[in-house]
């Protein structure tokens, strides 16, 4: 009796912690999907409740965004640069950030302090001079392959493992310190090498950690502005936000209905995903490798 | 690193220096840093030179004027306006991520009924591309459609001819930008914190349990030591996230409203200085002065989380 | 590998290849055309005797009429393109976004061959060619070129011309006619507007002219200014603003502020005036014709009683500015300076089309490309109610529209003081009840004097 009061009295709590917060952090997205589906004429009326439809919804708003942009042809781009930007990251910074976590000394230190220090440079001016790297790079690519880098997405797929990299590095050493190293130990007392010892032991037990990263990597990239509008000006090489602002702000007149569709369309289906992985790595930590 | 493995019996003497911790760690440790160097390196310098310069307008050359630029906007209380602003933005929005984020993380922790949907409405702000959000953000502090407005007007807490403008009252709006960076921040810090919680092993749980340690006394004593690690690097990548990013406050208020322009931060005037009017090396000096105040904050940071972890 | 999933650009191969079938069946090898022998076959030079070929790219701003991009893109460029034997490429890019993509351009050496920007960019003087030339053919067709596009585009102490400006677009006051009858005024004077104000905004309908960190406030507040004989700068770029107009200006408009506007309007984006006027609930903004344009596409109520008037007369003159200034720049580094020249020069010379498919938002920088007599005409065409409201922008842009930074030229230097918004900065410390009038533009003659300073060593101005 007094467990099952105790155990009420503890999901009281988590719903009464989880359930407004979760309300807060999601009535944005009530306020676009309401918006997304409203008649234009109907959201520049203030007479009636904003948090309804008056005249009804209407899927004009997701029609123009379908029909009269390349809004699929954004989502593609974004989703080919999240996935091959993620994929650079993993390969360059699981390794290192093993190697921060165990095996470095005072110079590996310093090298891993440095990898993080590229980090806090704003990208507010950096877009100049990288840009000119693009182009540079540009004229080799497009002079020996015959492939334009400069205003390609691949130009975006190069530069955003620049902040990617350090973050991935830095988030793997904090999950590679949480892996008790006796588990290490006895696979090397039983004769196996360092390197097998990683890839064998250390790699999967951090699957976890590494899905972190993805998902984190993945919307830093979805997230990131300051380059994509300024290396991408080929309307068939925009990506989510460029597209969006470019297509759907005309001057002083802003497509509301249509940008909250554009923005609900990729959000749900990621948070989705994001929850799904989530499940997923609490699982792996607090699985078997632990107890 | 699989074909290294695997080609073991051939490369016998490969994998004997690779036995040696020191060589691993910078054959693991080389690609990430020479990619990074050979991206950003020469980027870096060159803004480094800028801000050295009188450069104008997108030419990546200029007069070399010493610390010319640092000294004058040293003085511009444009530019120590916008220092403040970044501190307040940076610190207030951080204090409240972490306390919500500890909060959600030790909530979620448990198991209930419906905890699905909770964690996936927590999740969506971090999934919904940024400056899309935004927008959305930009019509609900919206001058006249104001959602909140129409609330508020019609609980008849504020006046129906002129309500709060959160975007337009320089209190308002630094608040508006910082609830909104917070809000964007919150379901990181809670995935980073449940997964240092999950991470904390049953053991040391039961042990805690034995010694008669419960509730706030086990977090302080038991869960909060172990979670300092991943915690800290939460929290640093917080601060670099604010500090450093603009998006937000160039979406919504764009460093205004006047007159002090209340929410202009570090990183928007360098974007003004430097990009908008064209005084590029002037904007080169100002986004350059954060560099070595964060990494300050973060080496200090790293240091503590390294004290914490060896206890 | 990117090339090949780009659609535009398997397009854009396409179509050279058809340009090439087209040359090939006049007569003329693919190595001919590329000799320029073909000359021969295409009848005389258009432009000054070079014969145009390869691609020629633009990047400009999604303009607020979508029907003008479609336009410029599939019409305009498409023929004037085939015409020429050129493959023309328009990038769009949203307008507050242009001047981080020009740096990066500049910065890289490599880019667009025409740059827009709303307003001209006198920063990347030294990267741009000299735009005489274009100028100077368009002259030659349709007569000079308009005061208001010298000035922004011409620098006189380097006298080089660092843009070529295709438009502008008149910035008149818009005002709901039913609001202001209710209170027995209209909006013909500043001083109208200050007695209006209390009573408009007792009725629930405040005025609208922003204090903010934007484009039209900027604009607004200027024009404002003028109004009152306040100048940032006089004609040979001297800081002016320290005067007892500006004070005087300063004073009037926290007076508007103070009796018949809200705080919202320091807080305003481009879209905010005009969100404020669609809800109903403004009464007057200033703005160019995107205000009625909307509220007609949208058939909103009102519509009808949406006036346009030209900047009401302050104790000085009526003197207002333009809401934006279209201009163009050809990098020293462009690709296909010859074709981008011509392509200007052509652009100018047959703007009619252009202003109609901007729905009478663009006007020609030369006034002889489309006189204003015909630009009345097709104003009186237009049906909306009330019937012939755009004639009144031809007395606007005709009398009552100067460049930014008159009675001087739009220089590097007030470009800075333009693109920091110093100006609402200045007239909302007052409103604010921050500072002192006087304080306030002693504060801006100071921030003002210093970065005319720093132009001045640099020899732009």
């Amino acid at each position: 009796m007094d467990a099952v009061l105790r155990g009420f009295r503890e999901k009281g709590l988590s719903y009464l912690i989880v359930g407004p917060f979760a309300i807060v952090l999601a009535f944005p997205f009530y306020v676009m999907v309401i918006t997304a589906f409203k008649q234009q004429r109907d959201f520049y009326d203030l007479s009636h409740s904003p948090y309804w439809f008056h005249k009804g919804p209407t899927l004009s708003n997701a029609r123009f965004l379908f029909d009269e942009t390349q809004y699929t042809t954004w989502l593609r781009n974004t989703a080919i640069i999240g996935v091959v930007v993620v994929l650079i990251t993993l390969v360059l910074a699981v390794p290192a950030g093993y190697a921060l976590a165990r095996l470095s000394g005072k110079l590996g230190q310093s090298v891993g302090v440095g990898i993080f220090l590229t980090y806090l440079v704003p990208p507010t001016l950096l877009f100049l001079p990288l840009f000119s790297v693009i182009t540079q790079l540009d004229r080799q690519t497009s002079h020996l392959l015959h492939f334009h880098l400069r205003g390609s997405i691949w130009s975006l797929v190069l530069v955003y493992p620049s902040f990617t990299v350090p973050f991935a590095t830095w988030l793997l050493m904090g999950f590679f310190k949480t892996i008790p190293r006796e588990l290490e130990d006895a696979a090397l007392i039983d004769g196996a090498s360092r390197l097998g010892t990683l890839v064998r032991i250390v790699f999967p037990i951090s699957v976890p950690g590494i899905l972190t990263v993805v998902i984190f990597s993945f919307s830093l990239v979805v997230n990131e502005f300051v380059y994509a509008f300024t290396f991408i000006s080929a309307s068939s090489h925009r990506t989510l936000s460029t597209g969006v602002y470019t297509d759907l702000i005309r001057g002083d007149l802003p497509q509301w209905g249509a940008i909250m569709v554009a923005s609900l369309i990729p959000s749900i289906p990621l948070a989705l995903l994001y929850n799904t992985f989530l499940d997923r790595f609490i699982a792996g930590f607090t699985g078997g490798a632990f107890r | 690193m699989e074909a290294l493995a695997a080609s073991r019996p051939r490369g016998r003497r490969w994998t004997n220096v690779l036995e040696r911790p020191s060589v691993l760690a910078s054959v693991l440790i080389s690609p990430a840093v020479i990619f990074i160097l050979a991206l950003v390196g020469g980027p870096l310098a060159l803004a480094v030179y800028l801000s050295f310069t009188n450069a104008i307008g997108g030419s990546l050359h200029g007069r070399w004027i010493g610390l010319g630029n640092f000294r004058h906007e040293w003085t511009n209380p444009a530019f120590q306006d916008a220092v403040w602003h970044t501190f307040l933005f940076t610190v207030i929005s951080q204090a409240i991520v972490l306390v919500v984020a500890g909060l959600l993380a030790h909530a979620l922790l448990k198991k209930f009924p419906g905890k699905w949907l909770l964690r996936f409405l927590i999740l969506l702000p971090w999934a919904a591309p940024l400056p899309l959000s935004l927008m959305g953000w930009t019509w609900i502090f919206d001058t006249t459609y104001s959602i909140i407005n129409w609330t508020l007007q019609h609980l008849h807490l504020v006046s129906t001819v002129s309500p709060p403008q959160w975007l337009a009252q320089p209190r308002l709006a630094m608040g508006s930008v910082i609830a909104v960076h917070a809000w964007r921040i919150i379901p990181f810090a809670t995935v980073i914190f449940l997964a240092g919680l999950a991470s904390i092993p049953k053991e040391v749980d039961d042990a805690a349990a034995i010694d008669g340690a419960t509730g706030l006394r086990k977090f302080w004593s038991v869960s909060l030591p172990l979670q300092l690690p991943i915690a800290t690097v939460a929290l640093l990548f917080g601060i670099v996230f604010t500090a450093t990013d603009m998006a937000v406050v160039y979406i919504l208020t764009n460093g205004g409203p006047p007159p002090s322009n209340s929410t202009e931060m570090v990183t928007t005037w360098a974007y003004k200085t430097g990009i908008e009017s064209g005084s590029l090396g002037a904007g080169a000096a100002i986004s350059l002065f954060l560099l070595p105040v964060l990494a300050v904050v973060a080496i200090g940071m790293l240091i503590f989380a390294r004290r914490a972890e060896v206890t | 590998m990117a090339s090949s999933d780009d659609p535009s650009r398997r397009e854009g191969r396409y179509d050279r290849r058809e340009l090439i079938r087209r040359a090939g069946a006049a007569g003329i090898s693919i190595g001919v055309a590329g000799s320029g022998f073909g000359q021969a076959f295409y009848g005389p030079l258009r432009f000054k005797g070079r014969w145009l070929k390869g691609d020629l790219t633009i990047i400009q701003w999604a303009h607020f009429v979508p029907a003008y991009d479609k336009w410029f893109t599939d019409v305009w460029s498409k023929n004037w393109g085939q015409k020429n034997d050129v493959q023309v490429k328009v990038d769009l890019i949203l307008n507050t976004l242009l001047p981080a993509r020009a740096a990066a351009e500049a910065a890289s050496g490599s880019g667009h061959d025409l740059f827009f920007n709303l307003s001209p960019q006198a920063q990347f003087e030294d990267q741009v060619i000299n735009h005489a030339e274009i100028v100077q053919e368009v002259q030659r067709k349709v007569g000079k070129i308009g005061g208001l596009g010298k000035r922004a585009t011409y620098n006189p102490k380097t006298k080089k011309w660092f843009a070529f400006a295709d438009n502008y677009v008149p910035d008149p006051v818009v005002w709901r006619h039913d609001l202001w009858n209710g209170v027995g005024i209209a909006p013909s004077t500043w001083e109208n507007v200050r007695k209006a104000a209390p009573k408009l905004k007792a009725a629930g309908h405040p005025i609208g002219i922003g204090q903010s960190a934007e484009l039209d406030s900027n604009m607004a507040l200027m024009a404002f200014m003028m109004c009152f004989g306040a100048y940032v700068q006089d004609e040979k770029h001297r800081v002016t603003v320290k005067s007892k107009h500006t004070i005087e200006a300063v004073k009037f408009m926290a007076d508007i502020f103070k009796s018949g506007e809200t705080d919202e309007i320091f807080g305003w984006t481009p879209a905010s005036n005009n969100n404020f006027l669609y809800s109903g609930k403004g009464s007057m903004i200033l703005n160019a014709i995107s205000a009625t344009r909307t509220p007609e596409d949208l058939g909103l109520p009102f519509a009808d009683q949406l006036y346009i008037y030209p900047i009401p007369k302050g104790p000085v003159r009526r003197m207002g500015l333009e809401h934006v200034m279209g201009s163009y720049s050809i990098w020293k580094f462009a690709q296909n300076i010859p074709a981008a020249k011509k392509f200007m020069a052509d652009l100018e010379i047959n703007y009619k089309d252009a202003f109609v498919a901007s729905k009478f938002y663009n006007f020609p920088t030369f006034p002889g490309a489309l006189p204003f007599k015909r630009i009345q005409k097709l104003a009186a065409a237009d049906t909306h109610k009330p019937r012939g409201k755009y004639q009144i922008l031809t007395t606007i842009a005709q009398k009552y529209t100067v460049n930014p930074g008159y009675p001087g030229y739009t220089n590097a230097a007030f470009s800075e003081v333009f693109g920091k918004f110093l100006i609402p900065k200045m007239f909302a410390q007052v409103s604010q009840g921050k500072m002192s009038a006087a304080d306030a533009v002693s504060a801006a003659d100071h921030d003002f004097r210093d970065i005319y300073t720093k132009w001045r060593k640099l020899g732009k101005i």
